[in-house]
Formats: structure tokens, C-alpha cells, sequence
């Protein structure tokens, strides 16, 4: 409704009419209802942030004052950060402040929003390089295995595969610490400082990107392996493809890639609540100045607004994630229509 | 939100109608037979094979043989080599014997992830089942917080209840445990799930068994397949996990050895000696590729999924 309104202010003739149409988008539609849906998880789960908080021996005021201040001076801090009130109350105020987009102040006395500003690209962008490059090395691995199951490549694939699923992320972060960092000299130990070319963009995100991507890379290609395998021994359109002659390759990529991507998308949609932990440790092991550092500074310093951001925006992408593969399978599947009734 | 009960009528129909034709006999020589069974059979009893061992090196070795011990050592002795006289692994910067750190390192990650496990399998295999049979709006507010502890990323839970309560075998658990219990519990509810409609609950509930009756006896033993494949899976993820609350400091609270906490240890010398780092993530990747795969070779041998 906010966006016909939207549509509407920016008036002039045709205005309703588009508006009206856009509104009644059967994919549109499909987001505001996903997006409605979203909000009872993101309510529960910040709720369930400050409840774990709340609950937990609190002596953040001592902590910041240190252990010989008086406890008329902690009750005075208390009073201020308004950890002298009940829960709920904390909790009202800090989710009225975020529907006026205000995330609250953290302990050290800079605003969440700007702490979030300087530090959520960082995080954005580790997350995005180390997506695409595993995404896309699964996606080739995974057609050359398929094309000939229990072969050289695939038996391959399936070890790295194995290794990836079963690595520690920090151990593996270390071997390449080990390897690339410190015998071959490529990269550099602590990516602290991201430099301003992109050349050093690369360096500094490249080890850091392959820590937290290996293992989203094994489970990619263990899952699009396992699909396509499936739909070349199985699918009556794979047999009717070869039988009017296409080439191999073209029966692969074009026909049973496209309809394991399903599968793919649906595995990297649900995948990106589970990142959050290993970019937390990951940014922590490489000193890269994104939010998953933040967060764990944030939780040994009881920093409950800065930790209640950090998992707002994690929900957030995550909803988000489950929302764009959502909309990948119309892009990719014209069978399918939001909204429709044959749907 | 989940499906009615299905109509007993439509279940026996689709029970005596024979859905598909039998599969063809397949042309496979007894010699191809022969090596698919010892394949099949490799492929379970390997990854076995190395789990019992990690299992009897980290409880039965220490009963057997006289370790040094895992927390104190001679600083006269530190950083010794691997393959050194008295400390076949070497010793870290403080004289301590590695070999014994590991032995008592992986007794802990084991009890620890075990334990969180089943507390897992209890809690969140009782919600899925109870969802997955009941249905309507108690599957609806059960999966409901199912999803919220989904969507809720379990390593701040983890590390504020360790951070909170201060680091203790026990809390390690229990923030453990939030790992499995929505891990679990969706299996438990998809299994349920489908079993509603099999044939012999349709004919319990035609014989008036009670409800309660059904899933103790009826449901239950036929989803343990699934569940304990999932818990292998469940665990190695756990071991991970525990591994990464170690590293941060907030896990098997020290002196007590840990391999998360080698780990973190060995990180200060990594250039001089990769060895401390090495030799702890070693042996926590062949124990997690053992469960991995011990897990895959199950649930192919119980056609799960």
C-alpha cells in the first residue's frame, strides 16, 4: 500500500492507473505478503536477543566504570543507559527508536546507525566475493562431475567436498595463513585496512573470502552434483534431448543445470542465516574491520544495542536472501507466476 | 497451516491400488554385485573404524597408558619437535605435552558435543513430533519457534550464555544444544510428517489406539533412522562449533586442554611453529569427516531421504 501511495504523490496523469496496475502485480503482491510474513521472525528474534541479555547477571555499569567506583556511581550510570528498567520497557523503547530508523547508542557512546554505516559495506562485500567466487567454481565443478558420474573429476569433487563440509573454518582460515600468507608471501596476515585500489581490495579480503566460501562451496557442489546426477539418469526431457541429438554438453548446461539451480538457490537462500557465524570468527582471525568483529566485541562487552543491530541486519539478509530465491525461480522457471491461481 | 488427517477410505485406496509396476530385474553380473556390497560396506565401516579409534584414543589410552599431563608442563621441555623422547607430538611453548593436550582435548569435545546432541534430540525431536502429529495451529506455533530459532544466528546465543554465565562445562552444553533442537526438530517434523498418511497408522488409529500410544510406538521407531542420521551430521557440526567457542575463549573454561583453545594458542606462533596449529585441526577434521561420512553411508543404507 505504501508504494501505491508512493506512485500516487508523484502525481500527474496516468499516476493512478500505473499505480493501480503495480498493485495488483501478482509478484509484487508475493513480496509484500513475504515481506509481512518476515516480520514476526524479526520481532522474535530480536526479542529473544534482549530476553537472553535481560536474563543474564548484568553488570555492564560496574564493567564501564570499572572496580572501584561507588554504587551510587553505578546506580547513576545504570539510571542514564536506562538499565534500571524493567525488560520490556528497554526493549519497547529500543524498538520504537528502530521504526523511526534509529538503532540506539552503543555503550562507547557512538550512535549503532553510524557504527553499522562505516562497518556493514565491509561485511557486504566479504560476504558477496566469497558467494560469487564459490558459487561459481560449484556450479563448473559440479557439470564437470555430473558429466561423468564416478569418474576422475567426480570422485574429486567429491573428496574436496568432503573435506570442505568437515573443516573447522578458523583451522582452515590458518592453513591458508599458513600456506599463502606466510611461505608464499601473496597475501597479506591481517587484512585491517581494505586501501582504497582495488588491487588492494583483493589482497586484503581474498584469504578472509576463501576461509568463509570453502565450505559454502562444498556444500554447492555436493547438492548441484547430487541434482544433476539425478535429473540425467531420470528425467524424461534429458532422454528426449539426447534422442533428438544435442550435444552432450548442451544437454547438460542447458537442461539439467537450469532445473538444478532450483535446488541450488533454495540451499544458498537458507545457507545465509548460518554465515553469520563464521563471518563473525572469520573477520575476527583476519582483523577485517566488518560487523561480525563488531559483534563479538559487542557480546564480551554486554553492548546489547550494538549486538541487537548486528542481529537485526543478519535477520534482515536473511529474509532478504529467502526472498530474492524466491523470485530467481520465476526468473528462471516461466511456469511459474506468483499469485496466479493455477500457482 | 499443516494438512487435514487424510480420509482412512483414501489411504486404503491407495494402499490396494498398485501405484507402479515393479522395477525391471537389472542385468548386473555377480562379480559387479560382489564389489557394490564390499563398497557399500567400506564406505560404513571406515569411517566407523576411525571414529572407534578416535573414541578408544581419547577414553581408553589415557586408562592404559601413563600421559603427561595436559595442563602442566616443564618449561625446561617447551617447544619441543614432534617425534621428540617422551612427547611423540612435541610440546607447546610451555612445556606441555601435545599428544596428552589431544587425548583430553577430544575427550571433552566429545562429551561436550554428545551430550549437547542428545539434549537435542530429546527437546527438539518431542517438538517436531508432537507438530508433525498434531498438525494444525499446534504444528503452526511450534514451527513458528522452530523458524525463530532458525533465523536466530545460535552463536550470539552461545556466546552470551558462556559470556553471561561465565564459561562452564555445563553452560557450553545447554548454548550448545541450541544448535540441534531446531536442527533435529525439522526432521522430526518432515518424517512425522509424512508418515501421517502410511497405511499402518491409518489402521492403529482404525483400532482405536490412543494418540500418545501411536507416537511412542508407531511413530517413533520408525523416524529414529532419520534422526540418527541427522544427529551424526548433528554432532560433527556441534564438535565445529565447540571448536569455535574454544578459540574465542568462551568455551571448556582453561586450564582445562581443548582443541578449539590449541588452536587459538598456536595462532601467536604460527609463523615459527604452524605445527600447534596443525596438529589440533588435524585431528579434528578426521574426526568430523568420519562422522560426515559414517552419516552419509547410514542414511544410504536406511534409504533416508
Amino acid at each position: 500500500m505504501a508504494l501505491v501511495q508512493q506512485i500516487q504523490l508523484q502525481g500527474g496523469p496516468g499516476a493512478r492507473d500505473r499505480a493501480r496496475r503495480a498493485a495488483g502485480s501478482p509478484a509484487l503482491r508475493m513480496v509484500g505478503r513475504r515481506l509481512l510474513a518476515a516480520i514476526p521472525v524479526l520481532f522474535g528474534v530480536t526479542l529473544l536477543t534482549y530476553a537472553v541479555f535481560s536474563a543474564l547477571p548484568n553488570d555492564t555499569a560496574q564493567a564501564v566504570l570499572g572496580l572501584r567506583a561507588s554504587p551510587a556511581q553505578v546506580a547513576a550510570l545504570n539510571h542514564t543507559l536506562g538499565l534500571d528498567q524493567p525488560f520490556w520497557v528497554r526493549y519497547g523503547r529500543w524498538l520504537g527508536g528502530v521504526l523511526h530508523g534509529n538503532l540506539g547508542t552503543s555503550l562507547e557512546g557512538q550512535s549503532v546507525n553510524s557504527e553499522l554505516a562505516t562497518h556493514l559495506p565491509v561485511t557486504l562485500e566479504l560476504l558477496a566475493y566469497a558467494l560469487v567466487v564459490s558459487l561459481l567454481l560449484a556450479i563448473i565443478v559440479a557439470a564437470l562431475a555430473a558429466r561423468r558420474p564416478n569418474g576422475i573429476i567426480d570422485r574429486l569433487s567429491l573428496v574436496v567436498s568432503m573435506l570442505g563440509l568437515s573443516a573447522a573454518p578458523y583451522a582452515f582460515a590458518f592453513l591458508l595463513i599458513i600456506v599463502f600468507a606466510v611461505k608464499l608471501g601473496w597475501f597479506p596476515v591481517v587484512s585491517g585496512s581494505l586501501g582504497s585500489s582495488p588491487a588492494s581490495w583483493f589482497k586484503a579480503l581474498t584469504l578472509p573470502a576463501a576461509s568463509i566460501g570453502f565450505p559454502l562451496f562444498a556444500v554447492y557442489t555436493r547438492i548441484l552434483r547430487a541434482d544433476m546426477v539425478e535429473q540425467m539418469q531420470r528425467e524424461d526431457y534429458i532422454v528426449t534431448a539426447k534422442a533428438k541429438g544435442v550435444a552432450p554438453w548442451r544437454v547438460l548446461i542447458k537442461h539439467a543445470l537450469r532445473n538444478s539451480m532450483f535446488t541450488l538457490i533454495t540451499v544458498v537462500g537458507l545457507n545465509l542465516g548460518t554465515l553469520v557465524g563464521a563471518v563473525a570468527i572469520i573477520e575476527t582471525v583476519f582483523s577485517v574491520p566488518g560487523i561480525g568483529n563488531d559483534l563479538l566485541t559487542g557480546i564480551s562487552n554486554h553492548d546489547v544495542p550494538l549486538v541487537e543491530g548486528i542481529v537485526l541486519v543478519f535477520a534482515l539478509i536473511t529474509v532478504l536472501g529467502n526472498l530474492l530465491a524466491d523470485l530467481l525461480y520465476a526468473v528462471l522457471d516461466p511456469r511459474i507466476r506468483y499469485g496466479s491461481s493455477t500457482s | 497451516m499443516a494438512a487435514p488427517l487424510p480420509e482412512p477410505t483414501t489411504a486404503l485406496a491407495s494402499t490396494l491400488a498398485t501405484a507402479a509396476p515393479p522395477p525391471l530385474p537389472s542385468l548386473i553380473t555377480s562379480r559387479r554385485l560382489r564389489s557394490q556390497r564390499l563398497g557399500r560396506a567400506l564406505r560404513l565401516w571406515i569411517p566407523a573404524g576411525f571414529l572407534i579409534l578416535m573414541l578408544a584414543l581419547c577414553f581408553l589410552w589415557p586408562l592404559v597408558y601413563q600421559l603427561p599431563s595436559p595442563t602442566n608442563g616443564n618449561i625446561i621441555q617447551a617447544s619441543e619437535p614432534p617425534f621428540s623422547p617422551g612427547h611423540w607430538l612435541g610440546t607447546d611453548q610451555v612445556g606441555v605435552d601435545i599428544f596428552s593436550q589431544i587425548v583430553y582435548g577430544g575427550q571433552e569435545a566429545f562429551e561436550v558435543s554428545v551430550a549437547a546432541t542428545l539434549i537435542g534430540i530429546a527437546i527438539g525431536a518431542t517438538i517436531g513430533v508432537v507438530a508433525g502429529y498434531f498438525g494444525g495451529w499446534v504444528d503452526a506455533v511450534l514451527s513458528r519457534i522452530l523458524d525463530i530459532l532458525l533465523a536466530f544466528p545460535a552463536l550470539v546465543l552461545a556466546l552470551a550464555i558462556s559470556e553471561g554465565l561465565g564459561p562452564s562445562k555445563l553452560h557450553l552444553i545447554w548454548a550448545l544444544s541450541f544448535f540441534s533442537i531446531p536442527f533435529v526438530g525439522r526432521i522430526a517434523r518432515g518424517s512425522t510428517i509424512v508418515l501421517r498418511s502410511a497405511p499402518f497408522m491409518t489402521a492403529a488409529r482404525l483400532a482405536g489406539t490412543r494418540g500418545w500410544r501411536i507416537i511412542v510406538r508407531h511413530v517413533l521407531p520408525s523416524i529414529i533412522p532419520a534422526i540418527v542420521t541427522v544427529s551424526l551430521l548433528g554432532v560433527g557440526i556441534v564438535i565445529i562449533v565447540e571448536g569455535a567457542l574454544d578459540f574465542l575463549g568462551y568455551g571448556i573454561p582453561p586450564p582445562n586442554p581443548s582443541w578449539g583453545s590449541m588452536i587459538a594458542q598456536g595462532q601467536t606462533v604460527l609463523t615459527a611453529q604452524p605445527e600447534y596449529v596443525l596438529i589440533p585441526s588435524l585431528f579434528l577434521l578426521v574426526t568430523v569427516v568420519a562422522l560426515n561420512m559414517l552419516g552419509d553411508a547410514l542414511r544410504e543404507r536406511w534409504g533416508v531421504q
